[in-house]
């Protein structure tokens, strides 16, 4: 079973500032980290890959055979339904390599870094377009987890973007995840929804994104940040994938920014001096009123 | 609090014609009297215990070093003690007027001078807040090192006052180590310029140490000068799981000796203290196998020179018996793993809020059998002692929780009793009561345990000759 995690690398939203008087990002000196929500993307398909693992040693009698990275991906190849592995891909600049050291190092096989200069302002639609052409190069993967959304872009296109491209099905805000069956399992997952949660059948290949209650991230070991330092990462350009120039970059993407802006907050300040039960009443009136407005946005 | 009152020289009440006088000198909305609800909070800092809290009579909030030394001759013509109060953030009752009288606050003389980039030193006012002079001076490629973990709420005249340590003192040093000048008003309310811009100044005594940890009772600050650092541009924390104490503290000189590194902190927790933080955290690391966990930080000017030693440092760990070592070398994995350091104190706040807080330093190779000590203590009386704190330089936080069923009376029965047993063994081993958090008047009559009485004199001298009324900060320290 081959787990593909789509992994962004984003500035550190606590230290990001904005340039006051063009409206954007200031980068530069800004610490870039592994876009948060994909951290869960990332522990869900390491625990997957870990029962997945168990479920086929005891199917099979013996301990599995993924003991080694060598051994994992040899076995990949020849289609060996018994073993497992999970490659992190991303999109980016060539720094963008430090997030895929780091998924190694919390337990990845491998990873693949997407960077070239035509694919760089690509918007939404043409980095689905960009990854689906990665990930159909990895191929022969089950499934293919995202994060929910990115922390700077906000968009949370990306995952959906790259089903739709792939021409698979897609679960996005996955909660829970079970492997049902044996070497060739199929999905039960749990899908939030805003008053609950709703219990979806998926068979495989199929892409899903995560939220946060689907795990709790590990932390790196030092074993893990060494053997990161050593992992060779491959980093696949224009000439290395199937796309159509035309579609990607800036002048690919159909999305324009026509303008950015900070919104403005405005905060309105009213006093209410409750001294009698009347007062009260039509303070706590005012209270629910607003409340109510507020739910209703 | 009588005893306190008694055992000092009688004061003067702060009457409404000397209000009246503060009001002149500061300006009317500058003092607060009269008013129970507005001067409590200044009764207390940061130790828990409604026993080490005083009211005061008076608050005042001057913006001026002439201010400030006005009203230091009206209290001495008056016979009035005065307090002076940084951020309130304290863990030795430095900043509560034992005495009553009036309590001086900074909180107005809260700006950032001058920054000098020539010299690499800042000219700060006391009422700053620490960490306001780190997030001012990020974008200069400059840092002061000497911050404490309270950063985000003290101010930077509290620390040179209680002379601050933190967690970097293990590489950077204590807030000492950084003040080069200072402008103070003294007891009697003459303003003196010590110090200067200067790495050198052998010009006489050495009064800006001495004012540094002098805790307000030599002088008020009212001008501080801070020498600065390169800003460090990497930064790795490990956060590295031991069987036991023992293997984890012998770990921490081979970092230093075998390693040829000084990390920037090496911070230490036993059992308890990083079960009751992992659980409050609901953090996922296998905690429950720990015995005892260090956090190790390095820093410095290149990323590849801090690979090295990280890597150095983990490998040092794991052949010392670390059970795991994990890596954080990024904001997000940085934060979780000093939130595990961090929280300790509020996991147990969430379990009995009846604890004192223990800042004993022992000689850093006396950590193990201090630590195997404050277990037999928490055995014996039967109350909780989470022990974390600063392995590199021997300052251990021992923090005696109650049982959260115990009642007031008995927590106050036993506590003492606790104490003098924590501080002889202190003492045994030849540390002191206090690494970083200062004496007050919470440590008084303790620190005969530590120091002879010939030192304690020599203090009493110091301070007769300067606040011959006993004016500034009196029932604090010692007894005069």
């Amino acid at each position: 079973m081959r787990i593909i995690v789509a992994i962004k690398q984003v500035p550190e939203t606590k230290s990001v500032k904005m340039d006051e008087k063009t409206g954007t990002v200031i980068r530069e000196g800004v610490e870039a980290i592994v876009n948060p929500l994909d951290l869960y993307a990332i522990e869900t398909a390491i625990e997957l890959r870990e029962t997945f693992s168990s479920l086929v040693a005891r199917r099979t009698g013996h301990e599995s055979r993924v003991t080694s990275h060598g051994a994992r991906t040899c076995a990949a190849r020849t289609e060996n339904a018994g073993t497992s592995e999970v490659i992190g891909i991303s999109m980016g600049p060539p720094k963008a390599v430090t997030a895929l050291r780091e998924a190694i190092a919390m337990g990845f096989d491998s990873g693949v870094l997407v960077s070239d200069s035509a694919f760089a302002g690509s918007d939404t639609w043409a980095t689905s377009y960009i990854l689906a052409e990665a990930i159909k190069r990895i191929g022969d993967f089950s499934l293919v987890i995202c994060g929910e959304r990115a922390t700077d872009g906000d968009t949370g296109q990306v995952g959906p973007g790259i089903a739709s491209f792939l021409d698979l099905p897609v679960v996005s805000y996955v909660s829970k995840i079970e492997l049902i069956g044996g070497l060739k399992p199929t999905l039960r997952v749990n899908r939030l929804v805003e008053d609950g949660y709703e219990v979806l059948s998926c068979s495989l290949p199929c892409i899903l994104t995560v939220v946060k209650e689907v795990s709790v991230p590990r932390l790196p070991t030092l074993r893990g940040k060494q053997r990161a330092k050593r992992t060779e990462i491959p980093v696949w350009g224009r000439d290395d994938l199937d796309v159509d120039l035309s579609k990607v970059g800036v002048n690919g993407s159909p999305t324009r920014v026509v303008k950015i802006f900070r919104p403005k907050v405005t905060r309105q300040c009213e006093k209410v001096l409750a001294k009698d039960d009347e007062s009260i009443k039509e303070a706590v009136d005012k209270l629910a009123h607003l409340y109510l407005r507020l739910l209703c946005r | 609090m009588e005893f306190f009152v008694r055992s000092e020289k009688k004061y003067n009440p702060v009457t409404p014609k000397i209000v009246d006088e503060l009001k002149q000198i500061v300006g009317s909305r500058y003092v607060i009297y009269g008013d129970e609800e507005k001067l409590q909070p200044y009764s207390h800092d940061e130790v828990p215990g409604a026993e080490y809290a005083h009211m005061p009579e008076a608050v005042v909030r001057p913006g001026t070093a002439e201010e400030i030394a006005a009203i230091m001759k009206l209290a001495n013509r008056e016979m009035i003690p005065v307090t002076p109060r940084g951020a309130g953030s304290g863990l030795s009752g430095g900043a509560v007027p034992v005495c009553g009288g009036i309590v001086v606050l900074f909180d107005r003389m809260n700006k950032i001078l001058e920054l000098d980039r020539e010299n690499m030193m800042i000219v700060v006012e006391p009422g700053v807040v620490t960490n306001e002079i780190n997030e001012f001076l990020k974008e200069h490629g400059l840092f002061y090192a000497a911050y404490p973990m309270s950063l985000e709420t003290c101010y930077i005249g509290g620390n040179v006052a209680e002379n601050a340590g933190g967690a970097k003192a293990v590489k950077y040093g204590v807030t000492s180590r950084y003040v080069v000048g200072l402008d103070v008003v003294t007891p009697t309310g003459e303003i003196v310029e010590l110090g200067g811009k200067l790495i050198k100044d052998v010009s006489g005594y050495n009064m800006v140490q001495l004012m540094v940890g002098s805790e307000g009772t030599l002088g008020l600050f009212t001008k501080i000068t801070l020498k600065l650092l390169p800003l460090p541009k990497a930064q790795v924390d490990l956060l590295c799981l031991f069987k036991n104490i023992e293997e984890a503290i012998k770990a921490v000189p081979k970092i230093q000796t075998i390693g040829g590194i000084i990390p920037t902190s090496i911070e230490f927790m036993n059992k308890t203290a990083i079960k009751a933080s992992c659980e409050y955290l609901n953090e996922s690391i296998p905690y429950q196998q720990a015995g005892a966990m260090l956090l190790i930080t390095v820093d410095g000017p290149d990323e590849q020179q801090i690979e090295r030693e990280y890597e150095s440092i983990g490998q040092l760990c794991l052949d010392a018996g670390a059970i795991e070592v994990y890596v954080a070398d990024n904001a997000t994995t940085s934060e979780r793993i000093w939130k595990v350091r961090r929280n300790i104190g509020e996991a147990y706040n969430v379990i009995s809020r009846r604890q004192s807080a223990e800042d004993i330093v022992v000689p850093p190779a006396a950590i193990p059998a201090m630590a195997a000590k404050l277990q037999e203590l928490s055995d014996k009386y039967d109350v909780m002692i989470p022990c974390f704190g600063h392995a590199g330089d021997g300052n251990l936080h021992s923090r005696i929780v109650s049982q959260p069923w115990w009642s007031d009376e008995k927590w106050h029965k036993v506590l003492p009793k606790i104490l003098d047993e924590l501080y002889r063994l202190t003492a045994e081993v030849g540390g002191r009561i206090s690494g970083e958090h200062g004496i007050g008047h919470k440590k008084k009559n303790y620190l005969p345990y530590v120091v002879s009485e010939n030192y304690i004199d020599m203090l009493r001298t110091i301070k007769r000759a300067m606040d011959p009324n006993n004016i500034l900060n009196p029932g604090k320290i010692f007894d005069l």
